[in-house]
């Protein structure tokens, strides 16, 4: 196996990779903490920006981003994101390769040693965050969630969730996410992040082609020296198929209306049968070669814009489309025909072949670069790790009958609608 | 090798080839040793603001619909037999176009099977194929484009403002121009268009990635034949240095308002030199970067998000500093921003500033890479630009304060301002 990466358990539930890439112009480090999708969902989330914006070494915001800049425009972000029902806190940091500074200074070592210190040594005092930034952070909190309204594909996508899963974990809502922020306080917001420090399954990934051994001094001497430490278990509830289908519609001022169709595939967990799933995924609604790209889109003109993406983590299937509000029943009646059409088994040899080689072509350009590794390896942080080139080989091996095996498994769950006010509704 | 020059970068340890090939077309060539994933773009300089042109020897200038650039390129991937999109199917390459207001861009990445992917791409676009039929068919789809763009704010924001500030040049328009607009598109104006921006001494191939000069060189042989060169004028339109309205407002179904704010700037010639670019950034970061008071006290205040954004906004005929984000009071930004920008004229940025936001754009400009498409891209719009890929790096070296107060002093005039405003509500 070519650039295999190196893997190493640093202490309990802490671990970390290292995977090279070519003659890279950065270094990518990543700190992707997970912890169960309900434990203090509101607070991870301010946690993410609280805690990337000020340390106690550099106390306001522009101390901060002053810092960063004289570190050659080196970025981080702090992101709160999901891997099926684990909550993923990830503080990502991308700078210039040492090679390439104009001093040849150790970059990566003081980013690195910043990027602990945002986790490790943020403002607080007295079991309590700072009250002003608290506050801050809070508002900035409450307002970005308030804007992804703005985007309506998501949002249609978001309200989806929300409803198919309203029984589990996953279907956490904007509602009560955003009551949950408003609540917060800097008191319960230095527990959370306690809590975050005590249970969280910590990987650490570091991408480029920097000398590894003061990072890993580095990491050793902070990341795994937090007391009291007792990673949480984590799991995500599979549902393996549907047996009342939802329909929820929703009216919102736009112009042109979103409809989300909401699968189970009937994976019973991350790695089942995956690669037949993704291939399936993409035949059926992935490039521009996918069934329901040429016939939805392409020949009957009903959407602008027809797709489906695996949710490998939740084991779901998601068909995303943009449609004119009185076309809405024909597309969905087109995209459920195209499902047929896979669990079938009439699709043909050239859409399976294309699909292979674009999903084979696409993982094998994944190591040119730092922010590729990075980018794929953080998928893994809930368990076993697969190099770029393992997921591609298991890919390129499905067959038909793969193929047709995955999709009659799925079932349909939720149809949702967002539909725009002035069309005329459906007959 | 023929016609062949090496541009290097000591201080990346990289360079590229250029070539004139024999068709008329400069072909640029960015190896990356070791990458295992290449990518292409073919390109022209035509995007939507060329509405009227003439080529030499023309009496008159020719106006055309607008949104005929954005369209041709939909259009381009069509052919008598198999479309593009179907023909990359085969090869595995991930394909796309985009149409800017000053050029139109045909590209792909892949990982294996670079020359035939190269094949397609050159075919496709030196074959164009219009039909009364499908000319039709595109106004539809290209309808449903433009109705889905009016539900994104942060665009419907741009074209606002754009419109406020600009009375007669047609960077005012939406790219894809309007219904009413393209429906008088037909396939005479697309050839009569395509034979005068499609010709090869008007465009450009950039390549980067795991490929060698030779093989890109070996398909534009077999491809590409020769073209006598055109020489096409575009028009200057007459455009006043005063804004066309001050203040313009919208509604939206949009969570909390989006401003757009935008100072015009004076332009002697039409096109602005890199250096002149590379200062505004510079004086950019100055006046409402996240280091600056202004940016930190309107965060804490509550008049600014993290969405906060600017950028320096030119093209042919048309230079402006533009401002964006969400903000509950629009014109208490608008006259903070204009008292900053005051301030700074007055007080001049400081030295410490200076270097400081420098080396950042010196590491951001390094950082940038390591990435194949971006570097692809930066080709294309350096070559149409006639710099070099590596003259940021190095003009970035050579900036002075006095250069960059000079500039901030004596273009950023605050009188010559548009606010445009998207506001929640019904429209």
């Amino acid at each position: 196996m070519e650039n295999s990466p190196n893997i190493q358990a640093l202490s309990p539930g802490v671990r970390l990779l290292e995977a090279r890439a070519v003659r890279p112009k950065t270094t990518c480090i990543s700190l992707l903490l997970l912890t169960p999708l309900l434990q203090d969902p509101a607070e991870t989330a301010v946690l993410a920006s609280y805690l990337t914006h000020t340390c106690r070494r550099f106390p306001t915001r522009a101390a901060l981003a002053a810092k960063l800049e004289s570190l050659y425009g080196a970025e981080i972000s702090g992101d709160c994101g999901r891997l099926g029902e684990a909550r993923c806190l990830r503080l990502s940091l991308a700078c210039l390769n040492d090679a390439l500074a104009l001093q040849r200074e150790a970059v990566s070592v003081e980013a690195l040693e910043l990027l602990l210190d945002m986790l490790l040594e943020p403002c607080a005092a007295d079991g309590a965050f700072d009250e002003a930034q608290t506050r801050l952070e809070q508002r900035l909190c409450l307002e970005d969630i308030e804007s992804e309204k703005n985007d309506k594909r998501a949002f249609a996508l978001q309200r989806a969730l929300e409803t198919m899963c309203a029984d589990e974990p996953y279907g956490l809502s904007r509602e009560t996410l955003t009551a949950g922020v408003r609540a917060l306080t800097p008191a319960s917001l230095y527990a959370a992040w306690q809590r975050l420090l005590r249970t969280a399954r910590i990987t650490v990934l570091v991408c480029g082609d920097v000398d590894a051994a003061p990072l890993e001094a580095a990491l050793q001497a902070r990341l795994c020296a937090i007391p009291g430490r007792d990673p949480a278990a984590l799991e995500t509830v599979f549902v393996e198929a549907c047996e009342d289908v939802t329909e929820l519609i929703e009216e919102e001022d736009v112009s042109q209306s979103k409809l989300v169709l909401g699968f189970r595939t009937g994976m019973r967990d991350r790695d089942d049968d995956y690669a037949a799933y993704r291939v399936m995924a993409d035949v059926f609604g992935g490039g521009p070669y996918s069934r329901l790209f040429s016939n939805v889109r392409e020949r009957l003109s009903l959407c602008y814009y027809c797709s489906a993406r695996l949710v490998r983590h939740k084991g779901l299937l998601l068909v995303q489309s943009g449609v004119e509000r009185k076309n809405s029943d024909v597309a969905k009646a087109e995209i459920l025909r195209q499902l047929a059409v896979m669990q079938a088994g009439e699709f043909s040899d050239e859409e399976l072949a294309a699909s292979k080689k674009a999903l084979c072509d696409a993982f094998s350009g994944v190591g040119d670069t730092p922010e590729g590794l990075d980018a794929y390896y953080a998928q893994f942080a809930d368990g076993d790790f697969l190099a770029p080139e393992q997921t591609a080989a298991a890919l390129a091996a499905v067959t038909r009958e793969d193929v047709v095996r995955a999709a009659r498994r799925v079932t349909l769950d939720t149809v949702y609608l967002l539909a725009g006010k002035d069309g005329a509704p459906d007959a | 090798m023929r016609n062949m020059r090496e541009i290097r970068s000591e201080r990346l340890g990289e360079s590229y080839f250029e070539f004139h090939h024999p068709s008329g077309l400069k072909i640029l060539v960015y190896p990356k040793p070791g990458y295992k994933a290449a990518y292409a773009v073919f390109g022209t300089r035509y995007g939507s603001i060329d509405t009227q042109f003439r080529q030499k020897g023309d009496a008159a200038f020719t106006a055309v619909p607008e949104g005929i650039a954005h369209f041709l390129e939909h259009k381009l991937f069509e052919s008598e037999e198999l479309d593009a999109f179907q023909r990359y199917a085969e090869t595995g390459a991930s394909a796309n176009a985009y149409t800017s207001f000053d050029k139109t861009c045909y590209l792909f990445s892949c990982t294996g099977d670079f020359k035939a992917s190269l094949e397609i791409l050159l075919d496709f676009v030196t074959h164009p194929y219009f039909t009364a039929e499908t000319v039709q068919k595109e106004q539809g789809i290209i309808g449903q484009e433009i109705r889905m763009c009016r539900d994104e704010p942060d665009w419907e924001a741009l074209f606002l403002l754009l419109r406020a500030m600009y009375k007669n040049h047609p960077v005012r328009i939406d790219i894809a121009g309007t219904e009413e607009s393209i429906s008088h598109i037909t396939a005479d104006l697309l050839y009569k268009c395509y034979r005068t921006f499609y010709n090869l001494s008007n465009m450009v191939l950039c390549v980067a990635g795991g490929v060698r000069p030779e093989d890109v060189l070996a398909v534009a042989d077999r491809l590409l034949k020769k073209q006598a060169p055109v020489e096409i004028e575009r028009k200057c339109f007459d455009e006043p240095d005063e804004v066309a309205a001050a203040y313009a407002e919208e509604r939206l179904a949009v969570a909390s308002p989006i401003f757009s704010l935008g100072f015009k700037q004076h332009i002697d010639s039409p096109e602005r030199p890199l250096r002149e670019i590379l200062l505004w950034r510079v004086v950019h970061e100055a006046v409402c970067g996240r280091t600056t008071p202004f940016y930190n006290a309107l965060l804490e205040e509550g008049l600014l998000n993290t969405s906060f954004d600017w950028e320096y906004f030119c093209g042919y005929g048309y230079a402006a500093s533009i401002f964006t984000g969400e903000t509950p009071d629009p014109k208490a930004v608008e006259r903070r921003l204009v008292a900053r920008i005051e301030t700074l004229q007055k007080d001049g940025i400081a030295p410490d500033d200076f270097e400081r936001i420098r080396k950042k754009l010196y590491g951001r400009a390094v950082m940038a890479f390591n990435d194949i498409d971006s570097i692809a891209n930066a080709l294309v719009s350096a070559e149409f630009c006639g710099e070099g890929l590596f003259d940021e790096a190095e003009t970035l070296g050579t900036l002075t304060l006095a250069e960059a107060n000079d500039l901030l002093r004596t273009k950023l005039d605050t009188a010559r301002r548009s606010l445009a405003v998207i506001l929640p509500g019904e429209e």
